[in-house]
């Protein structure tokens, strides 16, 4: 209940409800003019139904309660019904409401204007002429059971339901326009007022006349009630149906009324005049609702028009505003429109270009076309217009200014419902600006693809899911591929990647994608030629502005040399650590601060790695060089630290084993361009056994000293300009002065001591040679007498050296004085003795001899021959040439003079003179002969054995002739023995042998072949030999009255004795 | 008009035969040019000579040295040797050399050997 308390109407409509509902009650019983069947109009339907039509479905209860109230209120007060047959009578009226509400509603939707002739036609049918159905039914079956008037079912069933529709027709509609107009202005003009009012007096007029009976009929009503209709519509209608009926009610009860009249007819004038209003009603209605429709209608229209004019302008406007060149074509291609952008852009209206006879079409882009674009332009259009396909192209149009602008021309047909085509729409858009923009993009594209392959690196670009979408034109000629290779981009990306660098490639990059962080490797890559090439390959991603990855870029760099250099570099520099470790040296680096940065192997494995602690030099030093050599060694290298200079360092340094050794450590800084030390190089090396060699020598100079000082000879050293320096203690001691003494005199030391020491008939020959020697750097030798401390001259022999430099520059003579004073005595002895020789020697080789005798003597013989000749020349002369030939004569006897001097000569040397004879022992001439051939027994390897017996008696013989005999004979025996290969050996005897001496000479060659011959003059084996040695030796050994024979040697060579008689034995 | 006289020079160490031999080329009509040794002649120059007689055993270069030099710098100029050493000219080297003579030496020979070559060298040239 609380819901239908909810909607419950205002009190003021329901009391004017209730009202209302009374006085159409009120109403009807005036109008029921059938007295007794208190049937008639009854206008409550009308006002049930309009205002259920307009209330809300759920606050009806309300209506219905006020409405029965209303009724039984006008029951007491009028029709006197009993209650029961009322309350039936009312519950058919609210049904008859209900349903007619419900139906019109649920047919027309809310609200009902009652507008439109459906929405009359609606309403009539189903609420007056459908709902009075059921009041009728349920009022005439309720009248008939009650028997009120005596009235039958069937009897008022018709009276009833005409009543119901009637009121329904003339109220509701009234009901409406009051109830929906209730608080609107009226909105009517002055013209309207007086229109209505003229209408409401004809109106008036013509029902009093018709209904007063002074007219014929009451349907003469009808036209001021269809003006009224006509005029003013639903409202009008409704409120001259609401004045009809009054009148018609008024004049009906005044019985003046046609409908008025007798009792019999009351019945038909009841249904008449109930017709009467029903048909007017219904009249004025639907010619209200047309009225409406047709207003609605032209008001409909006039919108239409205005809004299609306001959109027409509007289209103008947008055709004119937008930035497009429009043009209307005819189905033939004429054009027959030009917007206005497209005339302000040509800059003159293109009809102007319109010439008969022509097609305006070609004029005008022949005349507006850039003369490259126009045939193809119209050709275009012409095809599009031929076929009806639409075109689209991009040409240039000139500009008002003269300038071609690009556009972008298209057109499209119109066609109507048929397909055919009315009309041509063309429109260009400039997009001058567009088409030069992509036209210097296309330029940058085209520079920045032509640097692309210009650059000598590869550029890639790959898609986010790792497709190849870009490889510039070097790439491709390096790595000999095409486009198409690239189709299969991981497998083609691997097979060009080294075997061994493609997993960590394949990872490196799968990781990137999937990341999104920069991609950076160098690897190896396959050219063209299947060599592998080093490259830096860096790839970056492109984010838009969100942070996606739209693009890879990768950009390879040909690194190939690089790498190569530094393998090289690698390589070189690994030979040079392998070349300093094999070098003798101990390598270190130090920065210029003194930190270690480097050592060679060969240090590490001499010296040992440093312990941790030790990272600069101050610490290694101190580390490991001897405690005694420190001092020195740091000072010297913390000196050239601070001032850049080289240095060295001799110092003992510990190594591995913990000795110490001498090492020689040369430190050299090396300076960048600017000069700055970039780092010390210190290289060291063992000296230890330059240091013990050093040691050694000191103590072997000092050996030699003492070895100078203590030899058995006098020694002196000399300035280069031969001033003596030093003097041995031998020296010394013998001249019996010091050195020092010669000091502080007016003769130099040299001249004080050659002046004072050496003998008065040696010293000039001594200074000259001495002074030579000086000059040119000869060795000097020379014998001379020398004063001893004593006064008495000793032979000495001095040699000088000079002591030379590298360079040869002297730098000390060394002079040595040896006592030969015995030597010189018995070299005097051997001289003479020797002089003795020189004669024998002279004679010894006979061969040789002979052959310079005959020399000797053919000088002068030729000298003779041809100046004998030429006198004789001169004297055949003509003239006689006295003089020259005299001069001839002259040198002839001198050279023949000359020529018996040689002769005599060489008599005497073989005169056998007794004269020359003394007695002496054979044993000192064979001794003598023996070293007259020693020299060439040495020479030739031949050993001489002397067996000479001890006590020889003297015999008297010519010493030189006998040592003569003895050199010659053993000389042949030697000369023999040349070719022989084994022992060489020369046996000398000589013994005696009864009255005579014996001398044997036996030799181990190979023997005599002719032993009779060999003692004949002239007879000789030898290839120089003139054959007189033998003849002579044997001529002397005869002439001293002995024999000279030969024999065979034993086991071979051959032996020559000669025998000599002893003195006083021998006959006289 | 005096025809200008061939040169002949002559090396020996000994004087006397020098002189000699100067004297004899002289009277036989020829410009002697007299030299001690060897290396004399080669200091005095040869461009000028038409015959040389040198001496074999000499001091310093001997007599086929000098030969060998001449003969190298020109082929052509007649050289005579002498010796006094026949034991030299008894040696294979010297062996079927023409101009070779021992010394003492048959004086009309040595003339006419001497105008031979001169003769040939003559109509060589």
């Amino acid at each position: 209940m609380t819901s239908a308390w909810s909607y419950r109407p205002q009190l003021l409509h329901l009391g004017l409800f209730f009202a209302a509902y009374v006085l159409g009650c009120g109403f009807a019983q005036a109008l029921a003019i059938v007295p007794g069947t208190g049937i008639s109009i009854w206008p409550p339907s009308g006002l049930f139904i309009a205002t259920l039509i307009l209330a809300p479905k759920q606050s009806w209860p309300w209506w219905v309660l006020v409405g029965c109230l209303g009724e039984l209120f006008g029951n007491a007060l009028w029709f006197h019904s009993p209650l029961p047959a009322a309350v039936l009578i009312y519950a058919g009226n609210a049904l008859e409401a209900m349903v007619g509400a419900w139906l019109v509603n649920r047919t027309l939707g809310r609200p009902v204007r009652l507008e439109t002739l459906r929405e009359v036609l609606v309403f009539v049918v189903l609420g007056a002429g459908a709902a009075p159905v059921v009041s009728a039914t349920v009022g005439s079956a309720t009248l008939a059971w009650f028997g009120i008037f005596s009235q039958t079912f069937l009897g008022a069933w018709p009276l009833w339901w005409i009543g119901d529709a009637t009121g329904v027709l003339i109220v509701a509609p009234l009901a409406l326009v009051v109830i929906q107009n209730w608080k609107r202005k009226a909105e009517l003009s002055a013209a309207r007022w007086i229109e209505a009012c003229a209408v409401g007096l004809i109106l008036l007029g013509v029902a009093a006349l018709s209904l007063g009976g002074y007219l014929p009929f009451a349907y003469i009503i009808m036209p001021p009630l269809l003006w009224a209709a006509v005029r003013f519509e639903f409202k009008g209608a409704a409120v001259t149906l609401a004045l009809l009926a009054l009148i018609t009610a008024i004049f009906t009860i005044s019985g003046a009324s046609q409908f008025a009249g007798n009792a019999e007819n009351q019945r038909h004038n009841q249904i008449m005049l109930q017709l009467f209003l029903a048909i007017s009603a219904f009249s004025a209605l639907v010619v209200a609702a047309i009225s409406r429709q047709h207003q609605l209608a032209l008001l409909t229209l006039s919108q239409s028009v205005e809004a299609l004019r306001d959109r027409e302008r509007e289209l103008s406007q947008i055709v004119n505003m937008v930035p497009v060149h429009i043009r209307r074509l005819t189905p033939e291609g004429e054009p027959t429109f030009f917007n206005k952008r497209l005339v302000d852009f040509f800059g003159f209206d293109l009809q102007q270009l319109n010439r008969p006879g022509t097609s305006q079409l070609a004029a005008n882009i022949e005349t507006l076309v850039h003369p490259d674009d126009a045939p193809s332009l119209l050709q275009a259009v012409r095809h599009a217009v031929a076929t009806g396909e639409p075109y689209s192209m991009k040409y240039r149009m000139r500009r008002a200014d003269g300038v071609y602008r690009w556009v972008d021309g298209r057109a499209e047909p119109l066609r109507d419902e048929g397909g055919k085509i009315l009309q041509w729409y063309a429109i260009s858009i400039d997009i001058d600006d567009e088409v030069r923009a992509q036209e210097a993009l296309r330029d940058r594209e085209r520079e920045l693809s032509q640097l692309v392959d210009a650059l000598p690196v590869h550029i890639w670009s790959w898609t986010p899911a790792g497709k190849l979408a870009y490889v510039n034109k070097r790439s491709l000629e390096d790595l000999g591929l095409s486009k198409a290779n690239f189709e299969d981009t991981v497998r083609v990306a691997q097979k060009l990647v080294h075997p061994e660098d493609a997993p960590e490639v394949l990872r490196a990059s799968a990781n990137c994608l999937k990341t999104g962080d920069a991609f950076m490797m160098r690897y190896r890559r396959r050219w063209k030629d299947g060599n592998y090439r080093w490259i830096e390959a860096r790839a970056q991603p492109l984010r838009d502005q969100d942070g996606a990855i739209v693009h890879w870029y990768q950009v390879s760099i040909d690194i190939d040399d690089q790498v190569q250099a530094e393998e090289a570099l690698k390589s070189s520099k690994r030979q040079l650590e392998q070349m300093i470790d094999a070098m003798p040296f101990n390598i270190l680096s130090f920065t210029a601060s003194g930190k270690m940065t480097y050592t060679s192997k060969r240090y590490l494995e001499d010296v040992g790695s440093p312990t941790a602690d030790i990272k600069d030099f101050d610490a290694l030093a101190r580390d490991v060089a001897h405690p005694d050599d420190f001092p020195t060694m740091f000072q010297r290298a913390s000196d050239g630290f601070a001032t850049g200079q080289p240095f060295v360092n001799r110092f003992r340094r510990r190594n591995k084993q913990g000795v110490y050794r001498w090492i020689e450590a040369r430190a050299q800084p090396l300076r960048d361009a600017d000069g700055t030390i970039v780092q010390w190089y210190i290289a060291s090396i063992d000296i230890e056994d330059e240091m013990r060699a050093q040691a050694a020598l000191r103590e072997r100079e000092r050996f030699l000293w003492q070895l100078v000082e203590t030899l058995p000879a006098m020694i002196d050293c000399a300035a280069p300009n031969g001033e003596p320096v030093y003097r041995s203690q031998q020296l010394r001691e013998f001249l019996g002065y010091e050195l020092e003494e010669l000091d502080g005199k007016p003769k130099s030391r040299l001249n004080g001591t050659l002046d004072a020491g050496v003998h008065p008939d040696d010293v000039a020959g001594v200074k000259e040679q001495y002074a030579h020697c000086l000059t040119t750097g000869e060795p000097y030798l020379r014998k001379h007498r020398l004063r001893r401390f004593d006064g008495e001259y000793i032979w000495v022999e001095t040699r000088a050296a000079p002591m030379r430099k590298d360079d040869g520059t002297i730098v000390q003579w060394n002079v040595i004085c040896l006592d030969i004073d015995g030597e010189v005595r018995m070299q005097e002895e051997l001289r003479l003795a020797q002089e003795r020789l020189a004669r024998a020697s002279q004679a010894a080789s006979l061969a040789e001899l002979s052959a310079s005798i005959a020399h000797e003597v053919n000088q002068p013989l030729a000298a003779i021959v041809a100046n004998s000749h030429a006198c004789y020349r001169w004297l055949s002369a003509e003239p006689v040439n006295v003089a020259r030939a005299k001069i001839t004569t002259e040198r002839v006897i001198r050279d023949a003079n000359s020529a018996a001097e040689v002769v005599g000569r060489i008599r005497a040397l073989f005169k056998q003179s007794v004269e020359n004879r003394t007695s002496l022992s054979l044993s000192g001439v064979i001794a003598e002969a023996c070293n007259l051939v020693a020299g060439e027994a040495l020479r030739r390897r031949i050993r001489i054995d002397s067996d000479v017996e001890g006590r020889l008696p003297p015999i008297a013989i010519d010493r030189i002739q006998i040592q003569q005999v003895l050199v010659n004979v053993m000389r042949n025996g030697m000369e023999a023995m040349e070719a022989v290969a084994g022992e060489k050996s020369l046996t000398v005897r000589a013994h005696c042998v009864g009255s005579e001496v014996q001398t044997e000479i036996g030799d181990r060659g190979n023997g005599i072949e002719f032993p009779d011959q060999i003692f004949e003059p002239f007879f000789t084996t030898k290839e120089n030999g003139m054959g007189m040695g033998l003849a002579i030796c044997r001529s002397i050994v005869e002439a001293h009255g002995g024999r000279l024979w030969a024999e065979k040697n034993e086991p071979h060579g051959a032996r020559f004795i000669f025998t000599l008689p002893i003195v006083g034995k021998a006959a006289p | 008009m005096e025809q200008t006289r061939p040169i002949v020079a002559v090396v020996d160490d000994d004087p006397r035969l020098l002189e000699s031999l100067e004297e004899l080329l002289e009277s036989a009509g020829y410009a002697a040019c007299c030299l001690r040794s060897a290396e004399h002649l080669l200091a005095r120059g040869l461009s000028d000579l038409d015959l040389l007689i040198t001496d074999i055993g000499m001091p310093g270069m001997n007599g086929f040295e000098l030969r060998d030099i001449v003969n190298k710098a020109r082929p052509e100029l007649p050289v005579f040797l002498v010796t006094g050493r026949h034991e030299i000219a008894d040696q294979g080297r010297a062996r079927g050399i023409s101009g070779f003579f021992r010394k003492p030496f048959d004086a009309p020979a040595l003339l006419i050997a001497i105008g031979e070559a001169l003769q040939k060298s003559r109509n060589g040239g």
